[in-house]
């Protein structure tokens, strides 16, 4: 693929998804709302914000080295979104969420967030910035001991050094919701967090834990992207196959999708 | 919200829709000169339309450099306030913060503490990551106890295996070969197109202004 | 927590927040699920006593806060649907409360109402509600086990001694398989260092694997390196990954130094600049001579940190002249490049993926001209693996400590620790142990050691300071058989082997390549022989000064030549030719077992330039580190398989109980 189609598809693609966005919000907001698929991990989020209140136990929020202005900034922002709902949830407690990170250009967005989100009096020292990488899980876990949060919820950048927090957690018997954009932490989090998010879960998280419409229709979105995706790399791995493969041909293939299609539809009527 | 205020708002967020616009614009279109009929003054063109995401870029690079001072302030204030609170540990922070800089300056750029203090430390903290990665693993099925728990402690036990250097586990570092080159990297690339996809979502909003950051 | 309980304070604080929820119509967050006040009279009657106020403290007074509904009540009081619309975690939920309300023994009530009070139906047992006794915090529970030692009441145990005893149990069954975990763990990891007994598994192989040709190809691309070349190193890794990655940093480094290539170093991590700084002056720390140190500014170069992650690994790509004027410490650095496609080759040094990821995207994916040389820990390897297998540009990955090894090894093999200087050099070389001026001296008495010459027969005079002492007697030579071709000449013929091989071929102390490497032997340089092994694939060779040593028989052929032939290649060697290298010797090799590296020393020519590279370094440990980390691995997988067993049993008797109910 030359330079020029590539430029002709990125500029269509970020077209057609400003105009999906656009039509998502519109529906979302109509009242004509689609369920959004089910997403059990956001679901604990519900109870621990519960308990920060009845035990004034703050929620300890991580952004991670997630760093604005670095190409991870969109990470940055959907996590500082899902956050901002978060601490909404958390409200009627008496103390505020505690947000960390190890990326310093950070540190403002989470103020933002706090002081947005927060009705009550919320201090600069909720927004806590420690050097990366394990310094920063360590000091973590050696900080928020005497915070004793209700839960963690650890959403951004981490690599291994996850394991520490997510070890102290639940010794402390606190609980966990964690999801990296680094593989390393993916993992980590997969193994030893209470509940956890995966890949692009981490965007769509922010819809799951408000009923605002427009969160709700950018997770939507992303819904419709990766089911294109999917059905794009279908497609083209089939017709690689069919390359293979001298006896395929067009009736063959239409009259296996007829039948899939009836058998689709005899499914999807019993159910 | 006051009219002063609703301006404010929406300064901001046209600020934030003009200059992600000129940026997007820039990087998607810049420093292609087929874009522009490969046509004599095609080569400026293409070279003048990247130039705003090259110095916005650059800017962003400096002020991202020094964000650092934000940090270090945060630190010292988040300590300091504690340290009224009466945590100790927090003395220990600022103390060790303070002589760090000092031996630095006045040791004209010596590392030796990087060598002597950090790596050990930080040597001991891998270690009991370490620690902590084996204890999670050895409990993955107690928090999922269900047969995605299983397969992941069995691919696990599999990688873990294989890096053993003993001649009768052969076969096991052909499993992990295969895992590694086919599920595992299938799995990782779905993970990375997953976020760029919510990536470029996200940055949308952003680009266009519609971000709670900007729009208040 | 920090501050004592208050629960004066905290009731108040939930009234505070009811009232609120009255009078503020559009409540963000919980409050606005909170029933306004006029729902409450619903709510079934609170049957609580009243406490008579008989010097009771004021806590108590306030936990039962009589006449006013607790936030949990009100939280309670909203979930007035079908038991059915619950989900099934809520159900669950409601019927664990159920079975926590189950009333208290009275036999337990020290006070009367205590129990009510504490585990009373107001608390757990409300139909439907979802806040129980299920749902009570960690901090709320102890406040009620804390009310309990106060007032006498009924707990698990009963008074503060049970609780203690209690507690030191609860401590001891949930730390004890985390401690005995650990404790196997660092056994396994500990035994190797403390003897030998113990030794797993297999060393990793001395050169890389037919099968994996990636880290081949990246060993002869940084050998192909020249005096001319500058090669660009990134360091992306910190003091964590110190352990796994240092080694390897450490081999590459010396590999391009031993080239007389140049190093540019750079970094997204202002830690790793420091890093890799402290990196070359530990090589520079095992280098005796100090005319020979590697200067900053001349044989390597440290740019300034790349700020901004990958953004700043893009501005390297678009910028690199500019970046590459100035060092870490913002001094000129005299280096004028146009673009990264100067650099030879790129290295790459990296702990985690994304830095893998952001290298191969930002800097060399935008550069038709340029290949990236990946060198990861262990948790980066299946992402650089996939690229390396994926993208022609990228070569590699070298992967932690048993790579690290090979990787010495073969260093090892190519330049026998000896590295050629090119300045003309005074032929008078005085060759010195480098041991005896060591700490090993002890463990490496002289007698062993033959400071044979590290001198081709060829090459140099025999060296004039140390007389050879005893040498090791060799392994079993054989006497070469009888019908090797001598020719019958007037003159006497000496069978020598000449070194046809390209390379410089190692000379050893015995017939195998795990042993000690003496001296090195360049193309064309000639050995008498006076043996070879059984099976013939090793001569056993006399060196000038009468020393006996070992050469590989593939690299050399057999001649039979005249004492005046030998002679005048000698001759003609001290004219030009081979003679004119002096050799210093660099060790870059791992030793086998406990014996600690040996090496000779050049000392320094009298005039010319800067002698090239003496480097060695002491790696007696890293067998007991493979070792280590080949056992723990095994701890490791044990752990985790019976860790997973016992909770899978108890998964599937779980399962079992909840069919059979």
């Amino acid at each position: 693929m030359d330079q020029t189609t590539l430029q002709v598809y990125a500029v269509l693609f970020v077209f057609a998804t400003v105009l999906l966005v656009y039509t998502a919000r519109y529906f979302q907001r109509r009242g004509r709302q689609r369920p959004l698929r089910r997403m059990a991990a956001v679901e604990r989020i519900g109870e621990w914000t519960n308990q920060s209140i009845e035990a004034n136990r703050p929620l300890h929020l991580a952004l991670g080295s997630t760093a604005v202005g670095e190409d991870r900034t969109a990470v940055a922002l959907a996590e500082a979104e899902f956050f901002h709902h978060i601490i909404e949830r958390a409200d009627a407690s008496d103390v505020s969420p505690i947000i960390t990170t190890s990326a310093a250009s950070s540190v403002p967005l989470g103020q933002d967030t706090v002081w947005r989100a927060w009705e009550g009096d919320a201090y600069l020292s909720r927004v806590q910035w420690y050097p990366p990488d394990i310094a920063y899980a360590a000091a973590v876990t050696a900080a928020l001991k005497t915070d004793d949060p209700a839960a963690h919820v650890l959403a951004g950048g981490f690599g291994p050094e996850l394991a520490l927090m997510l070890d102290s957690a639940d010794r402390r018997g606190q609980g966990s919701l964690a999801v990296s954009d680094r593989l390393e932490g993916q993992a980590v989090a997969y193994a030893m967090a209470d509940e956890c998010l995966i890949g692009e879960e981490l965007f769509a998280a922010a819809g799951y834990a408000t009923d605002d419409g427009r969160a709700q229709a950018d997770a939507i979105v992303l819904d419709v992207w990766r089911a294109l995706l999917i059905m794009g790399m279908t497609i083209v791995l089939m017709l690689e196959v069919a390359k293979r493969m001298p006896w395929l041909n067009w009736a063959v293939v239409l009259s296996v999708s007829a039948v899939l299609a009836v058998f689709g539809l005899i499914i999807y009527r019993r159910r | 919200m006051g009219r002063g205020q609703r301006f404010g708002t929406a300064l901001s967020a046209f600020v934030a829709f003009v200059i992600g616009i000129i940026t997007a614009l820039s990087l998607l279109l810049g420093d292609n000169p087929a874009l522009f009929g490969n046509q004599p003054g095609s080569d400026q063109l293409a070279g003048l339309l990247a130039v705003p995401a090259d110095v916005l870029l650059r800017l962003v690079v400096i002020v991202l450099a020094l964000s650092i001072v934000i940090g270090i302030a945060n630190l010292l204030y988040v300590h300091v306030g504690r340290l009224s609170r009466g945590k100790l540990t927090s003395a220990v922070v600022l103390v060790s913060f303070g002589f760090t800089i000092y031996w630095y300056v006045a040791r004209q750029g010596d590392a030796s503490l990087l060598e002597a203090v950090q790596v050990p430390i930080e040597s001991a903290l891998a270690a009991l990551l370490a620690l902590s990665l084996l204890h999670g693993g050895s409990r993955v099925l107690s928090k999922r106890a269900d047969i995605w728990g299983l397969l992941f402690v069995a691919v696990a036990v599999v990688v873990l295996l294989a890096s053993l250097p003993l001649a009768e586990l052969a076969p096991v570092q052909a499993w992990r070969d295969w895992l590694m080159r086919v599920p595992v990297g299938a799995g990782a690339r779905a993970l990375l197109l997953g976020i760029a996809l919510g990536t470029v979502v996200t940055g949308l909003r952003a680009l266009l202004g519609q971000d709670r950051s900007v729009r208040g | 927590m920090d501050e004592e309980f208050n629960w004066l304070e905290y009731s108040e604080s939930i009234e505070a927040a009811a009232e609120e929820s009255e009078v503020v119509s559009d409540r963000r967050g919980l409050r606005r699920f909170l029933p306004r006040r006029p729902s409450l009279p619903s709510l079934p009657r609170l049957a609580r006593p009243r406490l008579p106020s008989l010097g009771l403290p004021s806590f108590r007074r306030s936990a039962s806060a009589p006449d006013q509904p607790s936030a949990t009540d009100l939280l309670g009081g909203q979930a007035e649907r079908p038991l059915d619309d619950l989900d099934e975690r809520l159900r669950a939920l409601r019927d664990r409360s159920a079975l926590a309300s189950q009333p208290p023994p009275p036999a337990h009530q020290a006070l009367y109402d205590v129990d009510e009070i504490l585990t009373g139906p107001e608390l757990q047992s409300k139909p439907g509600g979802v806040i129980s006794a299920g749902a009570l915090s960690r901090a709320q529970q102890q406040q009620v086990e804390m009310l309990r030692d106060i007032v006498g009441g009924p707990g698990e145990t009963g008074g503060s001694g049970g609780r203690s005893l209690r507690s030191l149990s609860a401590f001891s069954l949930s730390a004890v398989p985390r401690l005995l975990g650990t404790a196997l763990l660092l056994l396994a990891v500990a035994l190797p260092f403390v003897s030998s007994d113990y030794a797993e598994g297999e060393l990793p192989p001395s050169v890389f694997p037919e099968d994996r040709h990636s880290p081949r190809t990246m060993y002869d691309l940084l050998d192909n390196l020249t005096r001319d070349d500058y090669v660009l190193v990134a360091f992306e890794y910190g003091p964590t990954a110190a352990g796994e990655l240092d080694l390897l940093a450490d081999l590459l480094l010396r590999h391009i130094f031993a080239q007389r290539a140049k190093p540019v170093i750079v970094s997204s991590n202002p830690i790793a600049i420091a890093r890799a700084r402290n990196i070359i002056r530990g090589i520079n720390r095992s280098q005796p001579i100090a005319e020979a140190q590697l200067l900053h500014g001349e044989d390597y170069f440290v740019l300034r940190y790349l700020p901004g992650g990958a953004l700043g690994l893009r501005e390297l790509n678009e910028n690199f002249a500019d970046i590459a004027r100035f060092s870490a410490k913002g001094l000129p650095t005299g280096l004028n490049f146009a673009s990264l496609e100067e650099m030879t080759e790129i290295v790459l040094i990296a702990e985690s993926a994304e830095d893998v990821r952001n290298w191969v995207e930002q800097v060399v994916s935008a550069d038709e001209a340029l290949r990236l040389l990946v060198a990861t820990g262990y948790a980066a390897q299946p992402l650089a693996q996939a690229y390396a297998d994926s993208m022609d540009k990228v070569t590699g990955p070298l992967v932690g400590i048993r790579d690290a090894f090979t990787y010495g090894e073969k260093l090892q093999t190519t330049f026998g620790g000896l590295v050629p200087v090119e300045a003309p050099v005074e032929p008078e070389v005085e060759l010195v142990d480098a041991n005896v001026a060591s700490e090993s001296q002890a463990e490496f008495p002289p007698a062993t050691v033959s400071p044979v010459a590290v001198v081709p027969a060829t090459a140099l005079p025999q060296p004039t300071a140390t007389a050879p002492p005893t040498v090791t007697p060799p392994p079993t030579a054989t006497p070469l058989p009888t019908d090797t071709p001598v020719p019958t000449a007037t003159e006497a013929t000496i069978l020598v082997v000449e070194v046809t091989s390209e390379r410089n071929v190692n000379i050893r102390l015995g017939p195998t390549t795990v042993h000690e490497i003496v001296g090195l032997g360049y193309k064309g340089d000639m050995f008498v022989v006076i043996g070879s092994n059984g099976d013939g694939s090793w001569y056993n060779i006399l060196l000038p000064g009468g020393v006996e040593a070992w050469i590989a028989a593939f690299l050399v052929e057999e001649r039979v030549v005249t004492a005046t032939e030998f002679a005048g290649a000698r001759d003609s060697a001290s004219t030009g030719g081979p003679a004119e290298r002096a050799v210093l010797q660099v060790d870059f090799g791992f030793r086998l077992g406990k014996t600690g590296p040996r090496f000779y020393q050049a000392q320094p020519p009298a005039t010319g330039d800067r002698p090239a590279l003496a480097l060695s370094r002491d790696r007696s440990g890293e067998i007991s580190r493979l070792q280590a980390m080949t056992l723990g691995t095994l701890a490791a997988v044990l752990l985790i398989v019976f860790g997973n067993t016992i909770y899978a049993v108890r998964g599937l008797l779980r399962w079992r109980d909840g069919r059979g109910r």
